[in-house]
Formats: C-alpha cells, structure tokens, sequence
C-alpha cells in the first residue's frame, strides 16, 4: 500500500458520501479520513495534499487581494498535472470570479481584475444580468437574488450547490479509481464547511466583507 | 511449421484454464480488496460481503472442465480447432471474470450501506456470469466435433 494504491479497498472503506450536503454531521470524521488518507501511495499522497491546500486556500479571506489570488492560481497551475485536480481549481476560481463580479457591480465597482477562463467574458458582458454565463452556471441568477435581498446564507447555500453538483456530476464518470477519491474529499469539504456554518457568524462575516470592500473601494474576491 | 502448429493445439488445450484462472484472479481479487475495505465501515453481514467476492471463482471451474473435454492426443488434424476454441473461450472468461470481479466490488459497495438491496445490486455480477456459462457451454458443443475426442 506505500508505493500503489489499492483503491477497490479504500474506497470501499470509506462511509457513503450522503446525497446532499445539507446534513448535521460529516460522512466521516476528519482525523479518520486523514488516517485512511495517510494509507495512499506516495504520487497520490501528493496529489491529495494540492487538492486539501487548495481547498483549505479556496475558504474565503478577506484579507487577500486580487493578486494574492493571482499568485496563487499561477502557482497551483504551474505546479498541478492531474487533470481533475486542475478541473477542479479551475471550477472553483470560475465559482469565485463570478461571484466577485456580481458582488462588485451590486457595489458599483468595475469588473473585477480575477482570475480564469471569465475575466474576459465578464468584462465584455458586464452589463447583462448573467454575463451571457447562465447556460454554463445556472446557479447565477439565484445567487445574484440572493445578493440583491441580503441574504449570505443563501447566497453560501447556492454557491456550494452548484459546486456539490459539478463534484457529483464528476463523480458519475469513475468508479474505484484515484478520481473517485479526490472528489469524495471535494465533496467531504463541502459537508464540512457547510456543517460548520453559523448563520450570525455568517452575516457577520459578510457585514465585515462589506465594510472592508466600500473603505477600500476594492479588493474585493 | 508442424510442431509448431502442434504447440498451438497444446496451448489450445490449456487456454482456458489459464485465462480463466487470470480472470478469476484479477476479479476475485479486486472484489476482495473491496470487501476487506467495507468491513471497515460495517458493523454485522461480513460474510456476504466477503462470499460475494469469491464469485469470479467459476471461471476457473469452467476452464478446467473446458480444458478436461479439449484434453487428448493433439494432431495436425485437431490442433488447430483446439488453438482457437480454447483460444477465443478462454478469452471470454477472462474477460468475464474481471468484469465481475468489478461487478461485486462495486455491489460490495453498495451494500455496505443498503443492505436490502444486495439481491439488485449482486443482479449484474450474476448476468455477467450467465454469458461465461454460455461461452462454457458452447465451447464444449462445438469442442465435441474436432477430430481426435471421445465424439470426434
């Protein structure tokens, strides 16, 4: 089990993966997934270790900048091989540069300087609703509602759908294979962060988001 | 040229034992593999779990007894319908044995957290079985007529 992977008995060890994310606990608890983890071989050891710092990075801060955020896909593209690790981060910055657009046109701000295959797009389509992406993200429309009405939770509730529906969606086209692993420990993230949310912390946080952004006039992700 | 159309004959004969017992090692293996991994997570039906992986075992059974019908004093006249019978079902059960072997781990998978529905989700490893019996079958009908056997 050091140098290849068994996966037919590793995933077969791992609990089902529930069909929503909207559950009171994770599948299976962090540690014991990181002591299962720990069982990979070592090239696998490595790829699920970009995919869990990515995923940890990938939680909102608002402390960093367009360009820390820049920096960061730089170096995970340049660093990254696995296909799917790179679908993956490339979904999530889509996600990310999205909703920073419509977060800073709600504000009256220009398209954001964000990263990924959208900036452009976005920045051609900045005055349609959706930016011409409805038909690849659906999710747009009610998360820019949900923006419009202040309403974090639902906004966060919308965002991890749309991104637990792509990982499952995935999911569909592997079977007891390394892919099948990394995303049950993208969609085991998702469960986590959602179990973990509190509503008050929550609009907290976004209250907080707001200042920052309308004090600096910028930066926001 | 005439021993090594011979040599086919002879590894005509034995082609179905060997590639069945690939299959079966490849697919027993994997479905064991998972069910050692679902013990992990379950708390009772163990031995369900680990019997089912042990299905692709028939493929074996079937080259054996394959190989039992084929076996007998190979000639210029037989070896060349024993090389590619044997050849083409040993082929088919190889296949069949991996294949179902993928079937069971993935019913093992299944079941670990719906029990009730392992009668369903076993259903595919079990249709992949019945057309290894149809190869195993057909084999021994059309094996019956090369030369130099107990019908031929």
């Amino acid at each position: 089990m050091t140098a290849a992977t068994n996966y037919h008995w590793f995933i077969s060890s791992l609990p089902h993966m529930p069909r929503s994310f909207d559950v009171e606990h994770v599948p299976i608890s962090g540690i014991r997934l990181q002591e299962r983890l720990r069982m990979l071989g070592d090239d696998d050891k490595n790829t699920v270790e970009q995919v869990q710092r990515f995923l940890l990075w990938d939680r909102q801060q608002p402390e960093r900048t367009d360009e820390d955020v820049q920096m960061e896909y730089d170096r995970l593209m340049s660093s990254v091989s696995n296909p799917l690790v790179r679908d993956i981060i490339t979904y999530r910055m889509d996600v990310r540069t999205i909703t920073s657009a419509l977060r800073r046109r709600r504000l009256g701000f220009g398209p954001p300087t964000a990263v990924g295959q959208y900036v452009d797009h976005i920045r051609k389509h900045w005055n349609h609703s959706d930016f011409r992406l409805q038909r690849e993200h659906p999710w747009i429309s009610g998360v820019r509602e949900a923006l419009d009405a202040n309403k974090p939770l639902s906004v966060e509730r919308q965002l991890l759908n749309a991104t637990w529906d792509r990982w499952v969606k995935l999911s569909d086209g592997f079977c007891f294979s390394f892919e099948t692993i990394l995303l049950y420990l993208a969609r085991w993230e998702i469960v986590d962060r959602w179990t973990r949310l509190d509503e008050s912390a929550g609009r907290k946080k976004f209250e907080q988001l707001l200042a920052q952004t309308m004090a600096s006039g910028g930066g926001i992700k | 040229m005439e021993s090594f159309i011979l040599l086919l004959g002879w590894a005509g004969v034995f082609l179905p034992t060997a590639f069945g017992a690939i299959g079966s090692i490849i697919g027993c293996g994997r479905a064991g593999q998972a069910a050692s991994g679902a013990l992990l997570d379950v708390e009772s039906g163990y031995g369900r779990l680990v019997g089912s992986s042990a299905l692709p075992s028939s493929q074996t059974i079937y080259g054996i007894v394959v190989t039992m019908q084929f076996n007998r004093a190979v000639s210029l006249d037989s070896a060349p319908g024993l090389f590619s019978i044997g050849l083409l079902v040993g082929l088919a059960l190889l296949f069949s044995a991996i294949v179902q072997g993928s079937c069971c781990a993935a019913a093992i998978n299944t079941t670990k957290s719906k029990p009730e529905v392992f009668g369903l989700a076993i259903a595919p490893a079990a249709i992949v079985e019945g057309f290894a019996v149809f190869a195993f079958i057909f084999a021994l009908i059309v094996g019956g007529s090369i030369p130099g056997g107990t019908a031929g």
